[in-house]
């Protein structure tokens, strides 16, 4: 019995006994008993976002267990192939309807910590489920502005998750310590709510580690606990580097247990000119981020990771830590605009590229040359001349519709 | 081929089929008809500015080693297109090893931008240079022969290009006029010189936009022309930038990278020629002029050597910015 995790032990059983987020409670609720009538509703995925410890997971549980519901869980963060995925979605499309059933309702934790490189596939198959599953599906996330998580967010009815307030979580902690038969202060329980910033699991999982077995906690007892390392957004990061003031507190961020470097580097290009408003500045942080990149790039080609430690100091440190720093104000962080570009004008680039491998072809040339030195020719004889144009594009091979996407593409 | 003679761009189709066609260039088209003559050939280096003719010179020579048959004893690859080494190993692999069609005893492998190959790719193609000398002849063309490492270049007969002289690069253009039926005056003729830089290729694309805009091909036609090929976000870019207007300056990046499909060296080489182009409405001081250059090849470096090609170009717009705010 001892060691039963409490976070477990107390985990609550029904929706209504879930502290906090009652807007989310209803929104989600709403969606379910529509699955539950036996119909299915516009989104067929429900994605929970939020800080962590604030209830996302506990609420799928509890309403499961109140609706008669048999949860399939797949955390992202244990197998996550493509192949994993897939059995999940087999059995749940399935599932004709849950009515006059024990029905089923798919969990897949922590989305966002899906590594695009090792779980190729894993995105795809959770979008196919998301199309054809025949059973609620929820997602769990921190981030749900993560551009990979992008196709699913489509699909999904967004429903957020706020930190649980310090006076609802103290009436649990409370209650736990009346059923554990331990008497712990309001001081004590309070300075517990306060170093963990909302998160009531992790509230949960410090009372257990200094109460367990004990009568009397004191003040003294917190010592004891090591500093938990909180998974922080990557706004938080962003912002820890811009304002520290020493090396080492940029630094920082980097041992943060989900910090990423490529991103990391896209979200401090992003931000830097909203941040550092003067042009001296900006021109002196670029520099530095410019020169990370550029060991970024020699640890691609050599393998020489050895390198790592000089490319992570001089995005953070190096970008924080300049000479002409200016007076800094707070600023509304925005999500890297080139993923978006990118994503967006995607399938027009492979196009293009397919108009510049013809003209290479024809014209013995790079696609780059066809790029610069033939193709701005053939789009002006084009427009000066439709007829001249067109001849030359049958004699390359090109459709009059793609080479006039171009032209728009280029004008906007 | 029968679709030769529609070919409807003329560049090509005034491109030089045999190597007496060729102009200028008459050392380097009497050794290679020598070649041609002994059906026996070197690995071969062709080096010199861009549109001098060396890749005319390389299609020239295989059809007059292969007649006929030329395509199928010749393989063209960019080295700035095939990513890699080994693409370029694997296209070479199962090219030469089968012979040649008709007498002459291999085939001819023409590798054009050779200079943009790392060094160590270049190694790579040394060694298949050796291993595939009884089938196959390397035909190399490059801008800058110092960039070819010095194994290789000893390996080849080096062909210098000689930068194209002005009246020969305006007979071409007043024979194509001739053929076309276009009219051109003294300055159209001029101005062509001027923006092509010696570079044919460029004279005679110049002179078919300038034909298609209207009955007259004058300077101000020509220069029409010019405006409209360089992207003209080019322009607003640097202008941007130069005012210290950083975010709307690498919005402008963005769009040029996505839709125009340039990489982060076109960009830079599009900017670099903006600076120093004499007619540029930026107005640049001279001193200011030589920063940027000395800027912009920081920065290519970089992008060479870096990642993330939005990055180190933003970190150019910034240092623009900075410079603009000292001169402009």
């Amino acid at each position: 019995m001892a060691q039963t995790l409490w976070t477990e032990k107390y985990r609550p059983r029904r929706v209504s006994e879930v502290v906090g987020n009652n807007e989310a409670k209803e929104k989600f609720i709403k969606w379910l008993k529509i699955w539950l009538s036996g119909k299915i509703p516009e989104k067929r995925g429900a994605l929970f976002y939020g800080p962590p410890g604030c209830g996302k997971t506990t609420l799928v549980h509890a309403a499961a267990e109140e609706f008669n519901l048999e949860v399939i869980e797949m955390n992202a963060s244990d197998v996550r192939t493509a192949k994993a995925l897939n059995r999940i979605i087999k059995t749940s499309i399935k599932e004709k309807s849950l009515f006059g059933y024990r029905g089923k309702i798919v969990l897949l934790d922590e989305v966002d910590g899906i590594n695009l490189r090792e779980d190729i596939g894993a995105l795809s198959a959770i979008e196919s489920l998301l199309n054809e599953t025949k059973v609620p599906v929820v997602l769990t996330a921190n981030d749900p502005w993560d551009p990979k998580l992008k196709s699913l967010r489509g699909k999904c009815i967004l429903i957020e998750f706020k930190p649980i307030p310090a006076y609802l979580q103290i009436r649990v902690l409370r209650k736990i310590c009346e059923k554990e038969g331990v008497k712990v202060s309001d001081e004590v329980l309070k300075a517990i709510i306060k170093r963990n910033k909302g998160d009531l699991r992790a509230c949960i999982n410090d009372l257990q580690a200094i109460a367990q077995g004990k009568k009397v906690v004191t003040l003294e007892d917190i010592k004891l606990l090591g500093e938990r390392s909180h998974q922080v957004s990557m706004f938080d990061m962003v912002r820890q580097v811009f304002f520290a003031k020493k090396c080492i507190d940029a630094k920082a961020v980097t041992l943060n247990p989900s910090f990423d470097y490529e991103m990391f580097i896209q979200y401090i290009h992003e931000n830097l000119p909203y941040q550092y408003t003067t042009l001296e500045a900006l021109a002196e942080a670029y520099d530095r981020l410019s020169k990370a990149d550029m060991i970024m790039g020699r640890i691609k080609k050599t393998q020489n990771w050895s390198l790592l430690p000089y490319a992570l100091e001089l995005m953070t440190m190096g970008v924080s830590l300049i000479r002409s720093k200016p007076r800094l104000k707070f600023v509304k962080y925005s999500f890297p605009e080139k993923l978006k570009i990118l994503s967006k004008s995607k399938e027009y680039r492979e196009k293009l590229n397919a108009v510049l491998d013809t003209i290479r072809n024809k014209c013995h040339v790079s696609r780059s040359k066809a790029n610069i030195e033939i193709l701005p020719y053939i789009i002006v004889i084009y427009e000066a001349n439709k007829e001249q144009g067109r001849k030359i594009l049958k004699w390359l091979g090109i459709s009059e519709r793609t080479f006039r996407e171009i032209i728009r593409m280029h004008a906007s | 081929m029968s679709t030769e003679d529609k070919l409807e761009l003329w560049v090509e189709k005034y491109r030089p089929k045999r190597l007496d066609e060729m102009i200028n260039q008459k050392e380097v088209v009497e050794r290679l008809k020598k070649f041609v003559r002994e059906k026996s050939l070197p690995h071969l280096l062709f080096a010199g500015p861009p549109g001098t003719g060396k890749t005319t010179a390389a299609l020239c020579l295989a059809r007059e080693l292969y007649g006929e048959n030329w395509r199928a004893n010749v393989l063209e690859l960019n080295a700035s297109d095939e990513r890699g080494i080994q693409v370029i190993r694997e296209r070479v692999k199962d090219y030469a090893r089968t012979v040649a069609l008709g007498e002459v005893p291999f085939k001819l492998i023409i590798l054009d931008e050779a200079d943009n190959m790392t060094s160590d790719a270049q190694q790579a193609l040394r060694r298949m240079m050796e291993m595939y000398s009884r089938t196959a002849r390397f035909c190399l063309i490059a801008n800058y022969p110092s960039k070819i490492i010095e194994p290789i270049q000893s390996r080849c007969a080096i062909f210098r290009f000689q930068p194209l002289k002005k009246e020969d690069v305006l007979a071409r253009i007043k024979h194509i006029c001739e053929q076309e039926g276009v009219k051109i005056t003294e300055d159209g003729l001029e101005a062509i010189w001027e923006v092509s830089g010696g570079d044919l290729r460029r004279a005679i694309n110049t002179l078919q936009a300038a034909a298609a805009l209207g009955d007259v091909v004058d300077e101000q036609a020509v220069y029409k022309v010019v405006g409209k090929v360089s992207p003209k976000e080019i322009r607003e870019l640097i202008k941007l930038a130069l005012t210290g207007n950083f975010i709307k300056a690498r919005g402008k990046l963005r769009e040029l990278m996505a839709y125009y499909g340039l990489s982060g060296l076109d960009i830079l080489k599009l900017i670099h020629r903006e600076i120093l182009n004499p007619r540029s409405e930026l107005g640049l001081p001279e001193e200011a002029k030589v920063e940027l250059v000395d800027l912009a090849g920081e920065i290519n470096f970089r992008l060479v050597e870096g990642a993330d090609e939005e990055i180190q170009l933003s970190a150019f717009l910034a240092k623009m910015a900075l410079l603009g705010k000292k001169y402009l």
